[in-house]
C-alpha cells in the first residue's frame, strides 16, 4: 500500500508538472521579442491540414526571398486552428470552411478579425481495392458513409460500375477523428446531394458517423492519419484532401457531378468548378457571411463536385514588427503565390485575390 | 509532535492535496455537462459536436466499454506471462540469462509508448488481421470472433499491445517480491519433498498481495495509455462483444479530441467528465484490490 500511495503521489506530481508544462509552453506571439541584431521576425500559424502541403511550399519559397521573416505553420485541423487563433497563440489560422458567425462574434470580443480565401482545393474519395476507376454518385457515397451499403458488390455500386470486378467484401469506412474542415466540406456536399444524410448526420467539422455503430467505421487523426489507415486497410474507402491523395498515389473515385458526368479531381476540373460558380466573396471584415456551399456540386460538364476554398484568419492589428512581417508574407502569397502552386491546388480567382490584398494592406502595426 | 513528523508533513499533504485538487478540478470542469445531460454522458453512445451549442451532445459509453475491454485483455495476457517470467528468472534461469532478461524487461518498461504504437500499427495489426480473419471464418458462431475485421484495428490488437507494454512492469514487481521470500520458506518447501511445481505454487501463495499489486498497477497503466492505443484501436464509437471489432478508449478519445475541444462549448466539459470516468474506473479497481487483500489477510 505504501508503495502504491507513494507511486500515486509521484504520478500526481508528474501529471501536474506535465500539465503546467503544456499550458505554459505555447509561444505567445505577444511575448516573442524579435532579435535586435538580425531583425528576424517569426510568425506562427496553425489550423487546417487541407492547405498544409501548399503552405509548406509557399513558406519554403518565401524564405528564399525574405530571409528575415520566418513563418511556421502547424497543421492540426481547422477546429484547433480557430481555437489557437481565438487564444492568440498564433498570428494567423487557416480554416477550410469560413468561420461561423458565432465564432466571428467570439473573435470580435478580443480584436477585429479579417478572413479571406487564399487557395482552392478539392476533397477526394479514395479507396483501397483492386479495382480501377471506381465510379460513384453523391447519393451512393452518402449511403456508403452512413453504412447503409455494406458490401462492395451491392447493387447500388454495381449499377454504376457494370464492368468492374467488385469483391464480396465489407466496405471499411475511414473518416477523420479530429475536428476537421475536410470533414465539414465533405459532409456539406453529402448533405446537399442526400436528404437522408442531411437529416441523419448533417454537416460539420465533427459528425456522429452512423457507420461507427455498425462496427465498420474507423477514425484517423488528420489527413495524414486517414492516409496511413487507408494504405493499411484493404476494402476501405475514405475522404482526404486531393494533395494527400496525389502524394500517396491513392486510387480516386470518379464522382458524378451536377450535370451527370463522372469526374476525377485535378487542377482542370477544380478550375472548371470555380469558373462555373459565381465566386461571391464578402468583404474580408465580414468573412463569416461567405457561403460554404459556393463551389460544391457546381454545374458544368467538367466540374469536380467537391471543391472548396481554404481561408485564413488574421487580426487587423498586430505589434509593429509582426504586422510588417505578416503583411509581407500574405502580400507575397497573394501576388507571387500563384507561381508556386502545388499539384492538387488551384490559385484563387484574380478578383478574390485583389479583394484580399486590400484587406492585408489595411493591417496596422501598433 | 516531534520534529521528524513535521518534516514528513509536506510530502504527505502534497500527495493528498494534489489528489484532492485534481479531483476538484475535474469535477468543477465537468459539472456543466452533468447539468446539461445528466448521466447520459456515461450511458449513451453519441459524439455530436457542433458550433451551435444547443445541438451538441456527448456520450462516452463506447469509450468506457473499450477502456475496460482492452485493459482486461491486457491483464489477462500479461498476468500469466509476468508470473512465469518472474519464477523463471528467480528460480531457474542461469545467471547470465537472468541478467539478460532483467535488463531487457527493464528497458521495455521504460520505452516511450509511441514506439509501441508505431510497431503496433505497422507490424502487429497486419499480422493479427490475417489471424483474426482466419478465426472468424473458422468459428463465426463464437461471439468473441463474431466480427470479421480485415483491418487489424481492434480491441484485441489494442489489448495485446497493452499487454506487451505492461508485462515488464508487472514482471518487475512480482519478481522482486518473489526473490524476497525468505530462503527458509524455500528450503522448508523442498524439505517436505514437494515437487518443483508444488513448491513454486506454495511460494507464489506467499506473494499473492504483490502479484495483485502488480496486476493493479498494470491495469492502471493500460487504462491510461493514449497514443499507442489510439493508433491501433480504430477510433470508432462502437460497442461490440467481439474481440476483433474496432472501438475507442477514454484515453485515446481525450488524446484525439483535446486539441480541438475548445472550439466547442461543451466538448471540454465532456472530456473532463471522461477523465473523471477514468478516475472512477481506477478507484473501483483499486478498491476491489484492497478488498481482496483484506480477505486474504483474514483468511
Amino acid at each position: 500500500m505504501k508503495v502504491r500511495i507513494g507511486a500515486m503521489a509521484l504520478l500526481g506530481i508528474l501529471a501536474v508538472v506535465a500539465f503546467l508544462g503544456c499550458v505554459s509552453e505555447p509561444t505567445k506571439p505577444a511575448e516573442q521579442k524579435p532579435v535586435e541584431q538580425t531583425k528576424q521576425v517569426k510568425i506562427y500559424g496553425s489550423g487546417a491540414s487541407f492547405p498544409a502541403p501548399q503552405m509548406e511550399n509557399w513558406i519554403s519559397e518565401f524564405s528564399k526571398v525574405n530571409k528575415n521573416i520566418i513563418v511556421e505553420y502547424a497543421s492540426k485541423g481547422s477546429g484547433a486552428g480557430i481555437n489557437d487563433f481565438k487564444n492568440k497563440l498564433v498570428h494567423f489560422a487557416c480554416t477550410d470552411p469560413p468561420a461561423k458567425e458565432s465564432e466571428w462574434r467570439e473573435f470580435e470580443k478580443i480584436g477585429k478579425p479579417l478572413q479571406f480565401p487564399f487557395i482552392v482545393g478539392a476533397v477526394v474519395v479514395v479507396y483501397n481495392l483492386p479495382v480501377e476507376d471506381l465510379r460513384l454518385d453523391g447519393e451512393t457515397l452518402a449511403k456508403i458513409f452512413m453504412g447503409e451499403i455494406e458490401y462492395w458488390d451491392s447493387e447500388e455500386i454495381k449499377r454504376l460500375n457494370p464492368d468492374a470486378k467488385l469483391p464480396h467484401e465489407k466496405i471499411m469506412v475511414i473518416h477523420r477523428s479530429d475536428s476537421s474542415g475536410t470533414t465539414e466540406v465533405f459532409t456539406t456536399y453529402l448533405s446537399m446531394v442526400s436528404k437522408e444524410f442531411k437529416e441523419r448526420v448533417g454537416a460539420g467539422k465533427l459528425v456522429d458517423w452512423p457507420v461507427d455503430k455498425l462496427g465498420r467505421g474507423f477514425g484517423g487523426k488528420g489527413n495524414e492519419g486517414v492516409s496511413a489507415m487507408v494504405k493499411q486497410t484493404p476494402n476501405s474507402i475514405a475522404y482526404v484532401e486531393l494533395a494527400y491523395a496525389l502524394h500517396e498515389k491513392f486510387k480516386m473515385v470518379s464522382i458524378k457531378n451536377a450535370d451527370g458526368y463522372f469526374v476525377k479531381a485535378n487542377s482542370e476540373t477544380i478550375a472548371a468548378a470555380v469558373s462555373a460558380s459565381s465566386a461571391f466573396v464578402p468583404d474580408p471584415f465580414e468573412g463569416y457571411k461567405e457561403d460554404p456551399k459556393m463551389f460544391l456540386n457546381a454545374k458544368g460538364k467538367n466540374s469536380y463536385p467537391i471543391v472548396s476554398f481554404s481561408h485564413v484568419l488574421l487580426w487587423s492589428s498586430y505589434p509593429k514588427d509582426e504586422a510588417e512581417a505578416i503583411k509581407t508574407f500574405w502580400k507575397w502569397v497573394l501576388t507571387e503565390g500563384d507561381k508556386h502552386i502545388v499539384e492538387g491546388y488551384v490559385a484563387v480567382p484574380k478578383e478574390v485575390a485583389d479583394l484580399a490584398l486590400k484587406a492585408v494592406e489595411s493591417i496596422r502595426g501598433e | 509532535m516531534d520534529r521528524f513528523k513535521i518534516l514528513l508533513l509536506p510530502s504527505v499533504s502534497l500527495a493528498f492535496g494534489i489528489l484532492l485538487l485534481m479531483l476538484i478540478t475535474f469535477f468543477l470542469n465537468s459539472w456543466p455537462i452533468f447539468e446539461r445531460e445528466g448521466l447520459a454522458i456515461y450511458t449513451s453512445n453519441i459524439w455530436r459536436a457542433s458550433e451551435i451549442p444547443e445541438e451538441e451532445f456527448y456520450g462516452i459509453l463506447a469509450a468506457i466499454y473499450g477502456t475496460v475491454y482492452t485493459s482486461l485483455i491486457a491483464i489477462l495476457i500479461a498476468t500469466p506471462i509476468s508470473i512465469g517470467l518472474a519464477v523463471f528468472v528467480v528460480d531457474i534461469a542461469p545467471r547470465k540469462i537472468r541478467e539478460l532478461i532483467v535488463i531487457s524487461t527493464d528497458i521495455m518498461a521504460g520505452l516511450p509508448t509511441i514506439l509501441y504504437g508505431i510497431w503496433g500499427i505497422f507490424v502487429l495489426a497486419p499480422i493479427l488481421s490475417n489471424f483474426m480473419v482466419f478465426l472468424h471464418d473458422s468459428f463465426p458462431f463464437i461471439p468473441l470472433f463474431s466480427y470479421r475485421n480485415p483491418t487489424g484495428y481492434s480491441f484485441l490488437t489494442a489489448g495485446i499491445l497493452l499487454a506487451i507494454m505492461v508485462t515488464p512492469f508487472a514482471t518487475a514487481l512480482i519478481r522482486e517480491a518473489y526473490a524476497a521470500i525468505p530462503p527458509i520458506y524455500r528450503e522448508g518447501a523442498h524439505s517436505l519433498a514437494l515437487t518443483r511445481y508444488e513448491a513454486t505454487k506454495l511460494l507464489l501463495g506467499y506473494i499473492k498481495p504483490a502479484i495483485l499489486a502488480g496486476i493493479l498497477l498494470a491495469f492502471g497503466r493500460a487504462v491510461g495509455e493514449t497514443v499507442a492505443v489510439s493508433l491501433v484501436i480504430g477510433n470508432s464509437f462502437n460497442i461490440h462483444p467481439s474481440l476483433f471489432a474496432p472501438g475507442y478508449t477514454i484515453s485515446s478519445l481525450i488524446a484525439n479530441q483535446f486539441g480541438n475541444a475548445f472550439a466547442y462549448s461543451y466538448m471540454p466539459h465532456a472530456l473532463f467528465a471522461a477523465g473523471l470516468a477514468l478516475f472512477f474506473i481506477g478507484l473501483a479497481v483499486n478498491l476491489a484490490g484492497v478488498l481482496v487483500l483484506r480477505r486474504w489477510r483474514y483468511a
